[in-house]
């Protein structure tokens, strides 16, 4: 059976038009997350981030334009407000609300991506197993 | 609309305990406006009730799914065929559409998994506010569209108690309110003067029928015509 990532990003589509360059940036601070691309970042509702959670990921993260640059005008903040109440559930269940965050990065920014990658790193790095991960089938 | 807000996590995991198979059913209209019975509420609770059983190593099968109204019984066909194969259903609709759905579901058990809260407004996005106690005999004509059955504190039908301050009822002082709790009688009054009506407070009206408002036992509206 394939293994289940332990990072997760969904990533906008305008902010991150190359996932390959952030998928390079993971891997330059070693880490092999997975990256599902969205349209915008708002199109990431809060079940999206909990089921990713449930399927036994470690740290969730998402990754918009800088609020002056989203293209759907108040897609990013929307979705810095979607985290915010996804990580309500966390804590409500005792979960770490740290696994789940976000990034606002603007297109054409290798060295943000870098930032973003070093920061998922760290959190990565700072967090225990999810003890939320579904038991392998007997 | 039905304003309703979630019950807790606990409180609904203690509910469930001992049900294996569970069906979430969304209610997409009064409850959806208000943010927490709609599709993606429901969605947002079965991945959160996921992360709770599997947190507790309890084993579970969510299922979701979703109907208009579950207060009407053309719309719970779907959700009566989805709840053959559970042990339990975990409604996201008010209390009228929890019953609605248990009482056709003979041998399901079926709980709330909102409290329903009051008949409101959506006043701005993520603010609901109390405007309707459904109380059978509607003073609106009376206060300018402004009722002080529901937006008084204290219900009072016969002008303002005196208690409040800057616009704002005296509950304020008990509690810090976000937004702050208008004076109902002193929005009644300037909505009244500014429609140069405020001489219809002079009228001395006869007291109100509480008995339309549930004292005299469960209500009900039969209109003949709309039999079959």
């Amino acid at each position: 059976m394939k293994p289940k990532p332990e990072v997760v990003v969904l990533a906008c589509t305008q902010a991150v038009p190359q996932p390959s360059a952030l998928r390079q940036a993971l891997q330059e601070v070693g880490l092999s997350g997975h990256i599902i691309q969205e349209p915008c970042s708002s199109k990431v509702e809060a079940f999206h981030l909990l089921r990713i959670l449930a399927k036994g990921a470690d740290l969730v993260w998402v990754v918009g334009c800088p609020e002056q640059y989203c293209q759907l005008a108040e897609g990013s903040t929307r979705m810095g407000f979607r985290v915010a109440h996804a990580q309500s559930y966390l804590a409500e269940l005792g979960l770490e609300t740290a696994r789940l965050g976000f990034s606002r990065v603007a297109a054409g920014n290798p060295e943000g991506l870098a930032a973003v990658a070093a920061e998922i790193q760290q959190r990565r790095k700072d967090l225990p197993p999810n003890p939320a991960r579904p038991r392998p089938a007997a | 609309m039905i304003v309703g807000q979630r019950k807790s996590l606990q409180e609904l995991q203690e509910m469930l305990t001992g049900y294996k198979k569970i069906l979430l059913a969304g209610c997409d209209t009064c409850v959806a406006e208000s943010a927490c019975g709609g599709r993606r509420e429901t969605a947002e609770l079965a991945a959160a009730l996921q992360l709770a059983f599997q947190m507790a190593g309890r084993e579970a099968e969510l299922k979701e799914t979703s109907v208009d109204r579950q207060c009407i019984q053309e719309f719970l066909v779907d959700v009566v065929a989805a709840a053959q194969d559970v042990d339990a259903v975990l409604s996201l609709a008010c209390g009228a559409g929890v019953q609605a759905l248990a009482a056709r579901l003979e041998k399901i058990p079926v709980f709330p998994a909102l409290n329903t809260m009051f008949l409101g407004e959506t006043a701005e996005r993520g603010v609901w506010l109390e405007n309707c106690r459904g109380c059978g005999d509607c003073q609106l004509g009376y206060t300018g569209g402004i009722c002080p059955i529901s937006r008084c504190a204290k219900r009072l039908l016969n002008g303002p108690c005196g208690g409040a301050s800057n616009g704002l009822c005296e509950i304020n002082m008990a509690h810090a309110y976000d937004p702050p709790v208008p004076c109902a009688w002193e929005q009644i009054c300037n909505r009244l003067q500014s429609l140069g009506e405020l001489e219809r407070l002079y009228t001395v009206k006869p007291s109100m029928d509480w008995s339309k408002a549930g004292a005299g036992g469960p209500r009900r509206v039969v209109r003949p015509d709309q039999r079959l």
